[in-house]
């Protein structure tokens, strides 16, 4: 075979591998609208099942007949708790250790909770079926706050035991789940007892929803000729569903394929298991058919995996000079009727313990504890990793709230108090070792790229302007840096259901110099069949473009733990290249053969073994592929395969410095953004566009969160936000234009240095929005107010501090 | 949600009166009664298709009368149930002023809406139920004149 391409540059090129902003392969199928999502799929005689949804928060279910319902054309069966029951599936495990009730045994917790399932031949038959299911209710007593729920008489679970302790240790109430602590208390007390400065804050991250495109849904199919159970699903987490699916129904492992086709977009939504798959499942087994279950957008804000409900109390202390020394934190995390959080087993408020944030602060304390309340379970990570953006809000808050005590610059207190890049790497006090960072680098090009100093200097002079009452608009800087601890992770300390959260790739080389890889993962929108490609391409000097990335079929991939929390580069990613380093192993004893010298005299170039000193001595990638299926090679086997499952030593961490300037119409309440500044260090960056994505996207549900998207509860527990009318999507009206821009300081673990990037933006972006809009309030003797800074909320700060007078 | 509102209606109190404690009357009145039964003086079920927005049910529901003030003021207290698309209770407290031929209703009323119905956004329900209310109202003082006139 011949090589074509002499010149190594024009190799490097062809190949399209990391670093290169190679156009993403999955967009001629999403721009033609070929995309294969769930609901797309059609099979013959397939059924639609849909819920009777609880209309109350919190009562006792006196009756369900559904006489009238199976009366309707087209409705084949509807499902209770009690025809579960006998199979023991009217209840189900959560993520979190607890349980869960897939349909409504005797009361309901939440406002749109399962209660029955209507199978019918199609959605309008399934509706019509609903409106006929009638279920008498008894009303209970509604708890919607979480403070409330400690002190109330009320029991909400009444199938605990309220003295025995919860899956995360002992329980103070009965709707206390559990208490989670990390760090030192008494040091941490005394420090901030005997500190010269302390400032305190309370502040309430509220409820929010991920709303992805796409809702939830699956579609069961049982045959029972053979056995095998299909389930096609929006799963971020196919291979873990599996083992769900196979635990709580029974079903042996390998009788069950679980396949995640396209999926449009998860941000945790997707991650935990719902009342839908269990049912339909079901519902396939009892009728032999298969049955489709999708959400509507209701069901989605309502039922499925909320996100935050964080109530943070943070006590912050200093030296007069601003130098931090201690930190304390408490959290009352509302977790809803069940605790269905999807956490890591050991992390049951997640890696909130990331709250010192990327700063040197010797001493710190942290307790979270988890309640229930009538409202919708779930706590998932929405484009973060696992309450790392409560962690990071948190702490940008309390590093503004001292800066406004110390009468200090806020981005100057941040200079003085973050880690040193010879710090690394850094053990932090409440237990995380960082692996790598250079802070000050960040800073200082942020700082200077958006003239800070300029910056500073108009906001003072829009203040004065606005005295005189020569404007109504005011001016916002806001600042944030921030470390995410992504990758999860090490098998030592983080798995899901006892199974350890590393993951995995399997490649094939085919004979033609052609490949396809395979991970535990799945795409819902990250591009990994571009990316992961471009690593292989650069490990195993074949080109992307001839390297097929599948995922999402238990049947084909090799078991993985999924995608979220900003985990696949950062593992799967480890994963392809230490397999394309397996495979590169084998090529290379190919390659000698073939070259006639000892293994060790040839040495690996972009896309071929040369022989050392004697580069115009070669076998390409393509030629070894060819030699691995057609030549008998002494001591080898013949075929070109290989497989990784890694297991991460530590988590990655990457970083970031972001400032937004706005300006605020302080008569109707109208931020403006003026400039969005994101420089985002995420390690080696494989491809730079989906890159400049990734930051584009998570800045705008930042934008959301931040500026009004929020699930609301009345008192009654009536969800106020159940539909896009009332709950904030942005779009191109609202969202402004982002300058993005980097430092690179790879990971020194992950064999390519990369660090992941997905929820960085949304991270660093939501206490970013949100400090801008409190610091142009800051003039006018602001310290904190709560997000979401919608409009109303906005003016009503405006008018708090007098400035319609 | 609250809700208040005065209605002029050409006819004596006592007619009034009487009509507000008439089923027949009431059925004819309230938009998309389909069932009004009167069970005692002071309770009555009743049957309701209610339209809002996306939403459309059938309502059942009791209500129960407080006559302590009559004839010149009561005061009911509801609940109704629409299966999915939700529930509603509340009350409303019902003056009646003579002016000489004339009749002055005032009411306030009191509603808490859960389930979809609540879901939609308040601003939707509130407008729905003003008209509603008027039209009831609108129809009972119609119905109230022909009956003082015939």
């Amino acid at each position: 075979m011949k090589d074509e391409l002499d010149n190594r540059e024009e190799r490097v090129a062809n190949l399209k591998g990391m670093g290169c902003s190679r156009k993403r392969v999955e967009d001629a199928r999403f721009t033609q609208g070929k995309g294969n999502y769930v609901d797309d799929i059609k099979l013959d005689g397939m059924l639609f099942g849909d819920f009777v949804r609880s209309p109350y928060a919190h009562a006792r279910i006196k009756s369900i007949n559904t006489e009238a319902a199976l009366q309707v054309p087209g409705v084949l069966a509807v499902l209770t708790a009690a025809d579960l029951a006998p199979l023991g599936l009217h209840w189900m495990p959560t993520l979190a250790g607890d349980k869960q009730m897939v349909l409504a045994d005797g009361k309901v917790l939440f406002q749109g909770q399962e209660v029955a399932f209507v199978v019918a031949e199609d959605r309008y038959a399934a509706a019509d079926g609903i409106e006929a299911v009638e279920v008498e209710y008894e009303e209970l007593p509604v708890i919607v706050n979480p403070f409330e729920s400690l002190k109330s008489d009320v029991v909400l679970r009444e199938d605990l035991d309220p003295k025995a302790p919860g899956a995360h240790g002992p329980r103070k109430h009965h709707n206390h789940i559990f208490t989670w602590e990390a760090g030192d208390k008494e040091t941490t007390q005394e420090v901030i007892s005997n500190a010269e400065v302390v400032a305190e804050e309370s502040m309430y991250y509220h409820r929010t929803h991920p709303c992805p495109l796409e809702t939830c849904g699956c579609v069961a199919s049982m045959d029972k000729v053979n056995g095998k159970l299909t389930l096609w699903g929006t799963f971020q987490a196919p291979h873990a569903i599996r083992t769900v699916v196979s635990l709580i129904s029974g079903i042996e492992e390998h009788n069950i394929r679980v396949i995640s086709p396209d999926i449009g977009g998860g941000f945790g939504n997707k991650v935990g298991a719902y009342p839908g798959y269990v049912c339909s499942v079901v519902a396939s087994i009892v009728t032999g058919k298969p049955v489709k279950w999708i959400e509507d957008r209701m069901d989605n804000l309502m039922t499925t995996a909320f996100a935050r409900d964080y109530h943070m109390t943070g006590k912050i202390s200093a030296t007069k000079e601003g130098k931090i020394t201690g930190l304390h934190c408490q959290v009352v995390a509302d977790h809803g009727g069940f605790d269905a959080c999807a956490d890591p087993t050991k992390f049951p408020a997640g890696f909130m313990n990331i709250c010192t944030g990327s700063y040197d602060i010797p001493t710190a304390y942290l307790e979270v504890d988890g309640v229930y309340t009538n409202k919708a379970p779930g706590g998932v990570s929405y484009r973060c990793s696992f309450r790392v953006t409560e962690a990071v809000y948190f702490i940008e808050r309390m590093i503004e709230v001292l800066a406004i005590k110390l009468n200090m610059d806020a981005a100057e207190l941040r200079r003085i108090n973050f880690i040193k890049k010879e710090q690394f790497p850094y053990k932090a006090a409440l237990g995380w070792e960082y692996d790598s960072g250079d802070y000050h680098t960040a800073w200082d090009k942020a700082l200077k790229t958006v003239d800070y100093e300029g910056l500073r200097k108009e906001q003072a002079e829009r203040v004065e302007a606005f005295k005189r009452g020569e404007t109504r608009k005011i001016m916002g800087i806001g600042l944030s840096f921030f470390t995410e601890i992504v990758g999860a992770g090490p098998v030592k300390n983080c798995d899901i259901l006892g199974l350890g959260m590393f993951d995995s790739c399997e490649i094939r080389i085919h004979p033609t110099g052609s490949a396809i890889a395979r991970l535990g993962t799945i795409s819902q929108g990250q591009g990994h069949a571009t990316t992961f490609a471009q690593i292989l391409a650069s490990e195993i000097g074949l080109p992307a473009d001839s390297i097929t990335i599948e995922e999402g079929d238990t049947d084909t991939a090799p078991y993985g733990l999924g995608t979220y929390g900003s985990r696949s580069t950062p593992v799967a990613g480890a994963a392809t290249a230490m397999a394309g380093r397996k495979i590169r192993a084998k090529a290379q004893m190919i390659a000698a053969y073939l070259l006639e010298v000892h293994d060790n005299d040839v040495e690996f170039d972009v896309d071929r073994f040369v022989v050392k000193g004697a580069p115009e001595r070669f076998k390409t990638m393509k030629e070894i592929a060819f030699a691995a299926y057609n030549q008998a090679i002494p001591g080898l086997e013949p075929g070109l395969e290989a497989v990784s499952y890694y297991d991460p030593p530590n988590m990655t961490y990457p970083f970031g410095a972001y400032v937004c300037v706005m300006d605020i119409d302080v008569d109707t309440g109208v931020p403006e953004i003026r400039r969005f500044y994101a420089l985002d260090d995420c390690g080696t960056r494989i491809n730079p566009m989906i890159i400049e994505g990734q930051v584009h996207g998570g800045l705008t549900e930042a934008l959301a969160v931040a500026l009004g998207q929020e699930i609301a509860y009345d008192d009654m527990g009536n969800v106020k936000t159940g539909t896009l009318m009332d709950f904030f999507l942005p779009t191109a009206w609202e969202v402004p234009n982002y300058e993005t821009d980097f430092t690179v300081t790879p990971s020194p673990h992950h064999p390519i240095g990369a660090k992941g990037v997905g929820e960085s933006p949304h991270v660093g972006g939501v206490p970013c929005f949100s400090n801008a809009v409190q610091d142009a309030f800051r003039p006018f003797g602001n310290t904190h107010t709560n997000m979401p800074h919608d409009h109303w909320r906005i003016w009503r700060t405006a008018n708090e501090l007098g400035l319609h007078s | 949600m609250e809700l208040s509102d005065e209605i002029i209606i050409n006819a004596p109190k006592s007619h009034v009166y009487a009509a507000l404690n008439d089923p027949n009357i009431l059925q004819q009145c309230i938009p998309g009664c389909e069932e009004l039964i009167k069970h005692s003086d002071t309770e009555l079920e009743a049957k309701v298709v209610l339209k809002i927005g996306p939403v459309k049910a059938r309502f059942s529901g009791t209500v129960q009368l407080d006559t302590t003030g009559a004839p010149d003021a009561f005061s009911l207290t509801g609940q109704g149930n629409g299966g999915a698309a939700g529930h509603a209770k509340g009350g409303a407290d019902v003056t009646l002023e003579s002016d000489g031929d004339i009749t002055v209703l005032r009411y306030q009323a009191k509603a808490e809406i859960g389930g979809k119905l609540a879901q939609l956004g308040s601003r939707l329900i509130q407008s729905t139920a003003k008209k509603l209310a008027a039209k009831f109202f609108q129809s009972f003082a119609e119905a109230v004149s022909e009956t003082a006139e015939a």
